[in-house]
């Protein structure tokens, strides 16, 4: 295990400095001291265990393909953002537009996360302990967010495709966003994942998809259009 | 971007709210490098406090020594001197509204910063630790207070422009905002046909306008912030505190970001979680606040300001 303090470094010194013990092969790296600054262990190609020892600004995780990240903190706006590959945990809550276009990976939340969790998702896999908020899932077009606690308002806006699974309260549904059955079989593999995670989840889960009304024209809003243009 | 923050100690007693939210914002300094103030409410004065901008002129020290006589017509006048650029009277007055007008007739570049018998503003052009150097905030004791690091985005760079606002007209009510308030000229026109002067060209400043009006309703400031969630429109994320009172206000769509961490002793929050670690002892959890989201506490009950002012003795002797 390789330490580095970030106390006196710059982000870009420190995001340096894991890109160099990677290449000279190191593959275990505790990052100390990190002070809830932005966008660190961005952008990581290879399968590195990295763990930050406390909390994290703005888009940790971000870029990345392959990395085993773990926050032992909370994390703000825009982790693990458009992740291909690997696997972000964070110990604490998320800020907003957590997992943001992620197309592969998982990332887990242990606590709870904002608004705007998972938008845009193009595959892969969010996993919330706690409760999400408002818009989680907006526009989400591949993957799977699994969420254990309760949603806000609008879920699942505007999808395309894609799955939300909560288990417990909806606030309320999104455009076009609609309740559907979920199989024994969806509901056994979250169950094994959450066990993979150490999350408790709950028995049981709920499962939303994209109504497909929005994926086509409707005539019948052709006047709307015309007023609005 | 505008970094904001706020502190609110729990303990009710004079705690060092001025040097915690500079170490906040200092914390914070890149999301705005243009002016810097903090709000800060501490014990109660015998009198209204009055922080001014004394504008310029040829003969400034004339103007002040004219302020101040003004302020003297409506009761005794304590002045502080050595206060830095901003000048401080403490007046014992029953008509704070007349004095502020006094004041500010000498000059229309004269304004009154803040007024209120708790709050004091400070503010200017510049980094955050200016207001150590400038106005020894670091030292100031009290119970909560806010702050404001600046990146100007549609109006000018000066000190009026600047945050916090103090809620003009209101004594003890100050705003702090990160964002955009986009039905901003529509209530302002609505506000100024009613006779209410802008100071500004910055959107934030109807905030301040804002909530002024409803807690002259009578809304409580709780009341007052969640209203305001619907009825002002654009992106925002503000704190706002009167002597009692401190809260914050989120827009209905989250476009900016708000963290909030409470520990037994204290209530921090900002916009990013750098802030909150300068603030507040390892082991607290930050959340970021939801859409539409408002909350409120209430300053808790304290020692007397006697109590202050002695604590504030001892810890400048």
């Amino acid at each position: 295990m390789k330490t580095i303090d970030c106390t006196s470094l710059s982000t870009r010194a420190i995001n340096e400095q894991v890109r160099r013990l990677i290449a000279d092969g190191a593959r275990e790296i505790l990052l100390r001291s990190p002070d809830a600054r932005h966008n660190l262990a961005v952008a990581i190609l290879t399968d590195a265990a990295i763990t930050i020892d406390g909390s994290v600004g703005y888009y940790a995780g971000g870029m990345s393909d392959g990395v085993r990240l773990t926050i032992r903190g909370s994390a703000g706006w825009g982790v693990a953002e458009g992740m291909l590959s690997g696997t972000v945990v964070i110990d604490g809550n998320a800020g907003n537009g957590a997992a943001a276009s992620i197309r592969g990976g998982t990332v887990v939340i242990r606590g709870d996360a904002a608004a705007r969790a998972g938008i845009a998702m193009k595959g892969g896999l969010l996993l919330i302990g706690g409760d999400t908020g408002y818009m989680t899932g907006f526009m989400m077009q591949r993957g799977r967010i699994v969420v254990c606690g309760n949603a806000g308002p609008a879920l699942a806006d505007s999808m395309y495709e894609g799955i939300v699974f909560v288990g417990g309260e909806i606030a309320e549904l999104g455009n076009d966003a609609v309740m559907s059955d979920a199989a024994p079989e969806e509901l056994a593999e979250i169950r094994a994942v959450l066990g993979q995670h150490g999350v408790k989840g709950p028995d049981a889960f709920r499962k939303v998809v994209s109504g497909r009304k929005l994926w086509n024209y409707d005539k019948k809003e052709l006047e709307a259009w015309k007023a609005a243009f | 971007m505008c970094g904001i923050v706020g502190i609110l100690d729990r303990s009710g007693e004079a705690a060092p709210v001025g040097a915690t939210a500079l170490a906040m914002l200092s914390a914070l300094g890149c999301r705005g490098p243009d002016s810097a103030g903090i709000a800060l409410w501490g014990a109660e004065a015998a009198g209204h406090v009055l922080r001014i901008k004394p504008g310029d002129g040829s003969d400034l020290a004339a103007r002040r020594r004219e302020i101040t006589r003004r302020a003297a017509r409506f009761g005794r006048v304590r002045p502080s001197p050595g206060a830095g650029s901003l000048m401080r009277l403490c007046v014992e007055t029953t008509r704070p509204d007349d004095v502020a007008h006094a004041v500010e007739d000498v000059s229309p570049d004269v304004e009154i910063v803040s007024l209120g018998r708790r709050l004091e503003i400070v503010k200017q052009v510049g980094a955050p630790q200016s207001l150590a150097t400038d106005f020894g905030i670091g030292a100031s004791l009290g119970t909560h207070a806010l702050g404001h690091t600046r990146l100007s985005t549609e109006s000018r760079v000066d000190l009026s422009h600047s945050q916090p606002f103090w809620a003009h007209g209101l004594p003890d009510l100050a705003v702090v905002h990160n964002g955009h308030i986009t039905n901003y000229h529509r209530l302002r026109r609505i506000y100024e046909q009613e006779g209410v002067r802008f100071y500004t060209e910055n959107d934030s400043e109807i905030i301040g306008v804002y909530l002024a009006r409803k807690l002259r309703a009578g809304a409580r400031l709780d009341e007052a912030l969640r209203e305001s969630v619907s009825e002002l429109d654009g992106s925002f994320s503000y704190l706002a505190a009167t002597a009692d009172a401190f809260g914050f206000a989120k827009d209905p769509f989250c476009l900016k970001p708000l963290l909030v961490a409470e520990t037994d002793g204290m209530v921090a929050i900002a916009n990013e979680e750098r802030a909150l670690a300068a603030a507040l002892p390892a082991g607290y959890r930050a959340r970021e606040a939801g859409a539409g989201e408002v909350l409120t506490w209430s300053r808790p009950a304290g020692p007397s300001s006697r109590q202050v002012r002695r604590h504030r003795r001892a810890v400048s002797a």
